[in-house]
């Protein structure tokens, strides 16, 4: 097992009343899987996917991530937890402007204080993945919208994460380039990386091999 | 990762070039000018600390309780020094030192020096090097001489002069002296200056005042013995001041003074020599003020927290439009330390870029700088280790204030909000704070500037009670009786219609090329009162010449042949006399010699101006020699009249240089101190405003950025160009008025107390900090005004559809 979710709420309190954002969430994901979420706007989808990402915290409820019970870890371990295992995939990529391909490709390395030789050596591996060689000196502004998500999905997997986590990885691309990251995800899932995504297609969520459906807080 | 950090500081700098450069240019300024004017503070603070015994040296001044209040005097009679060191306990070594010129005459050459008469202690108390012969004692004999290498290179073209015979003159005879020693040159931070040390036996007033305690004119050094305080040294004095200046303190009592707590009329105290740069007499006691050093390290300091309060405005509302970098960065796993770190290392490179630069500009500036802040100061005053190790100290603190604050706000924000570029920074009370900070600094600085400049202005405006456009004052520096000198001059100069009278007198209006100010005070029974007047002594046409209003009577006339016991009186002293015809007066000075005054003169400031004119006696004795020579001339033709008079000099004096000035210029160059000030003073406030200026115009490029929007909507709904400017403009402003309300009463209390220095000041009137406000206000007004308004008038269109 991966993770675990058990009961998890989460509120905000408006104008004297609890507004729940996430209301009683069981969930128990296997490694290898491929989850999709969907829902309409202001259901809860990102929310939940940020708290699976440990980006948020939740109110009541146990997160139980390969066996570490999250709820009760300090801020610096879930940064360390989330940093070795997970890896996001963002709407609008979310690179840095002043960074290269290379450079942002590098960044987590960095973070997670690998040595400079091995993190060249897995950033020529990435490049070399996803056929990005000749972009590697291009920054963020200079490509097009596929291609930098497609340097998000890489930038995701340079750590080798167990779980990606994809918030609508789609959502600004056009169909062509949309269905090749799809295409990417599959096949990274057959490669044995759990993936979470959120998306609003029912096409896209077809990619996956369980889909959960979420309505004002609540799975369905 | 370090590369990391500086390829993305490096990346962002190009990123926001304007910002960059804003905060570069103004970090570059304030660093260079701050370092310039650090540098002339800590000279002028460093004045006399080189002395080796600077902390049990003193200098003797003596607090005289009369009937006018308690006044002190730093000069003492002759014997005191020696009477001192053999009767009161605890004085280790004890010097006199006089200082005045001498004649110098080797070979051919004539040198007009400055001489030092001093005793033989006076090397060890004070440390000046010998770089050549005698060095245990430069003074060996009564006849050796010690001069400075400058001096030994002048008169004799080397250094190894040890031995050769030196004539000086000695009153009206030359007398031979032996070059015993060489000395560094003075140092440029030293009180005492001087070409050349001569024993103190050889002054030519010794033989007659050795054991007179009534003629005081010398100042007298000292150093306590070890553990002896200088209360101590007070306490033991007073019986000693109470035996020898017995005859005075009666004269006091009978005048009605009274004593001083301890019951003392006078008593001896003793001063820091370290404190002799600085010192003024207030009160009876010696106070030493570093006022001036003090106020230009606060201009730097200000300068300093102005562009640094820019730079922490400037970080914060950058660091908006980083916002998604950090919430990325932290997705990424990186942790608050890490942020700020990068964030401060960001602020470092800025600041090692400017102080880089910083240096450089004040490198090229510091020459023009010497001159125009009239310092001798040098970049050897700020390369001292340990100034360096306080300079290093305080960028680390304040890199980390300035870069660091951002970064703490920034690191600390959730990952999602920042990934949703929200930033909630409070309201801006902290840059509102830091800009209303700024403004009442600018506010203050610029009021200072509008009243030194209005005292400068009324202070050489007033009317001194003489005429200083049309008069060349020429200081006598020859060798030639000064009587017959005038003579010649009035000879030489009779035929040209242009010149039209010529006078002289011993002591100069303001402060001539020759540097010099001397003032003679003395005092006399008038009718059982003691009547202490200042005394000057005058040549035929010295009103004439000068243009001096006679109030009544008439002045010293060649047709008069008793005229030199006569003399003349001006207004306050006719005051202090109380007579109702002055000119009934007459004054028995000794058993034989009455003086009576003939006429009286209006008041005129024959001292400094910024003093009140004390009560003054002229005299005419062709047995008292003249100083100074003054030459009126007609106002047409100055420049040919002046030459005139310089080649009518040197026909007369060939072998004295020609030091003539007018009086307008000696009168400009008393007020030395308050133009420098005012130089710094208005130099800080243009720089302050102009970089309080920059912060501003960034900080509203911003604004206007952030509310493009609201802009857009605005002018949507059928806002005019004018109103939405308005609009924008509006929030500074406020913050200037602010500024206003909390600057002018902090400016009103420390203008008004230095305008008490000055005996006749112009009035504090409210147009002063009126100006400021509103010249602060009116570019604040240009500098946002100038983005507001193009942002006004954007198409609103554009404006929406960036959103």
């Amino acid at each position: 097992m991966l993770l675990q979710l058990n009961n998890i709420f989460k509120w905000v309190h408006s104008g004297g009343q609890r507004f729940f954002l996430l209301k009683d969430i069981n969930l128990e994901v296997e490694e290898g899987e491929f989850i999709s979420v969907m829902g309409p706007s202001g259901s809860g989808k990102s929310t939940l996917l940020n708290v699976i990402g440990m980006l948020d915290t939740f109110d009541e409820g146990e997160y139980n991530f390969l066996d570490e019970s999250v709820h009760s870890l300090k801020e610096k371990h879930r940064s360390n937890l989330y940093k070795q295992y997970i890896g996001f995939v963002f709407q609008s990529y979310h690179l840095l402007d002043e960074l290269t391909v290379k450079e942002n490709l590098e960044m987590p390395l960095i973070y997670k204080k690998i040595k400079g030789a091995e993190r060249k050596a897995r950033v020529a591996d990435m490049l070399d993945r996803f056929n990005i060689v000749g972009k590697k000196d291009l920054f963020p502004a200079q490509l097009s919208g596929g291609q930098q998500q497609l340097v998000g999905v890489a930038r995701a997997l340079i750590s080798n994460p167990k779980l990606i986590l994809a918030d609508e990885p789609t959502g600004n691309l056009n169909s062509k380039q949309g269905e090749e990251i799809m295409e990417l995800f599959k096949q990274l899932n057959d490669e044995g990386v759990t993936i979470i995504q959120v998306t609003h297609s029912e096409k896209n969520a077809e990619y996956g091999s369980r889909t959960i459906n979420l309505l004002d807080g609540r799975m369905v | 990762m370090f590369k990391n950090y500086l390829k993305i500081a490096w990346r962002n700098l190009i990123k926001n070039r304007i910002f960059s450069i804003a905060n570069i240019m103004g970090l570059t300024c304030a660093f260079a000018v701050a370092l310039l004017l650090t540098m002339t503070a800590m000279f002028e603070l460093s004045f006399d600390q080189f002395h080796e015994n600077k902390n049990s040296t003193y200098q003797v001044y003596l607090t005289n309780q009369t009937p006018r209040g308690a006044e002190v005097s730093t000069s003492n009679p002759v014997p005191l020094a020696k009477a001192l060191k053999e009767e009161v306990p605890g004085i280790k070594q004890i010097t006199r030192s006089l200082s005045e010129d001498a004649l110098v005459t080797y070979k051919e050459k004539n040198l007009n020096l400055d001489a030092e008469y001093v005793d033989p202690e006076f090397f060890n108390l004070f440390t000046f090097a010998v770089i050549n012969g005698n060095t245990n004692n430069p003074l060996p004999t009564k006849n050796s001489v010690s001069i400075s290498e400058e001096t030994a290179l002048k008169t004799f073209g080397t250094t190894n002069v040890v031995g050769e015979i030196l004539q000086i003159r000695i009153g009206s005879e030359e007398k031979p002296f032996t070059v015993a020693s060489i000395l560094e040159n003075t140092p440029a931070n030293s009180s005492m200056d001087f070409d050349i040390v001569i024993p103190f036996e050889n002054h030519p007033e010794y033989e007659s005042n050795k054991d007179v305690w009534n003629s005081q004119f010398l100042p007298v050094y000292l150093q306590l013995e070890e553990g002896v305080t200088t209360q101590q040294f007070e306490e033991n004095t007073r019986a000693f001041a109470n035996l020898h200046y017995a005859e005075s303190i009666e004269s006091d009592k009978r005048d009605g003074a009274t004593p001083d707590v301890n019951g003392q009329y006078k008593q001896f105290h003793l001063m820091p020599i370290t404190d002799m740069h600085f010192a003024s007499f207030k009160a009876g006691k010696a106070e030493a003020p570093r006022t001036f050093p003090y106020i230009i390290l606060g201009v730097a300091l200000v300068i300093i927290f102005i562009v640094c309060a820019n730079f922490i405005n400037m970080n914060i509302a950058l660091s908006e439009k980083r916002l998604k970098e950090i919430g990325m960065r932290k997705t990424l796993g990186a942790v608050k330390k890490q942020l700020f770190f990068q964030f401060w290392m960001e602020s470092v490179i800025v600041f090692l870029i400017a102080i880089g630069l910083g240096l450089m500009v004040s490198n090229l500036l510091i020459d023009p700088f010497k001159t125009l802040f009239n310092t001798k100061a040098t970049f050897a005053e700020v390369t001292q280790p340990g100034i360096i190790v306080l300079f290093a100290a305080s960028i680390f603190v304040i890199t980390l204030i300035a870069g660091g604050y951002p970064a703490l706000l920034l690191s600390k924000l959730s990952t999602l909000r920042a990934l949703k570029g929200k930033l909630d920074l409070g309201k801006n009370r902290l840059r509102n704070g830091l800009i209303v900070l700024q403004f009442v600094i600018a506010i203050i600085l610029i009021s200072g500037t509008l009243v030194l400049h209005g005292q400068i202005d009324f202070l050489r405006n007033k009317d001194l009670g003489y005429n200083k456009e049309q008069v060349v004052s020429i200081p006598l520096n020859g060798r030639k009786d000064s009587y017959a000198v005038l003579d010649l001059l009035r000879d030489e100069l009779s035929q040209n219609s242009d010149i039209l009278s010529v006078s002289g007198s011993d002591s100069n209006l303001g402060l001539g090329k020759d540097g010099s100010i001397t003032s003679s005070a003395m005092g006399f029974e008038y009718k059982g009162r003691g009547v202490v007047t200042n005394a000057l002594t005058v040549d035929y046409d010295y009103a004439k010449t000068l243009d001096i209003e006679l109030k009544s009577g008439r002045m010293f006339n060649r047709e008069f042949s008793t005229d030199s016991l006569s003399m003349v009186i001006n207004e306050s002293m006719a005051k202090q006399l109380g007579e109702e015809d002055p000119l009934s007066i007459r004054i028995p000075m000794d058993d034989s010699i009455t003086y009576s005054v003939v006429g009286v003169v209006k008041d005129y400031n024959f001292q400094e101006v910024s003093r009140k004119i004390k009560p003054l006696t002229l005299f005419m004795n062709r047995n008292w020699d003249l100083y100074y020579a003054y030459v009126k001339i007609a106002p047409q033709n100055t420049a040919q009249s002046f030459d005139a008079i310089k080649n009518a000099w040197e026909k007369v004096e060939p072998q004295a240089e020609f030091l003539g000035s007018f009086l307008d210029e000696n009168v400009d160059r008393t007020f030395k101190r308050e133009k420098t000030m005012a130089t710094i003073i208005t130099s800080g406030s243009v720089l302050g405003i102009i970089l309080s200026c920059l912060g501003l115009f960034a900080i509203s490029m911003l604004v206007v950025a952030q509310r493009t929007k609201e802009i857009g909507v605005r002018k949507v709904v059928g806002a005019s160009v004018s109103s939405v400017a308005l609009l924008l403009t509006k929030d500074f402003l406020k913050l200037v008025g602010l500024a206003f309300f909390i600057a002018t009463p902090i400016a009103w209390y420390f203008l008004n107390e230095w305008l008490q220095n000055y005996a006749s000041h112009v009035s504090l009137s409210p147009l002063f900090f009126l100006g400021a406000g509103l010249t602060a206000s009116l570019i604040a007004f240009i500098t946002v005004g100038s983005r507001t308004v193009k942002a006004a008038s954007a198409n609103p269109v554009k404006s929406l559809r960036t959103e």
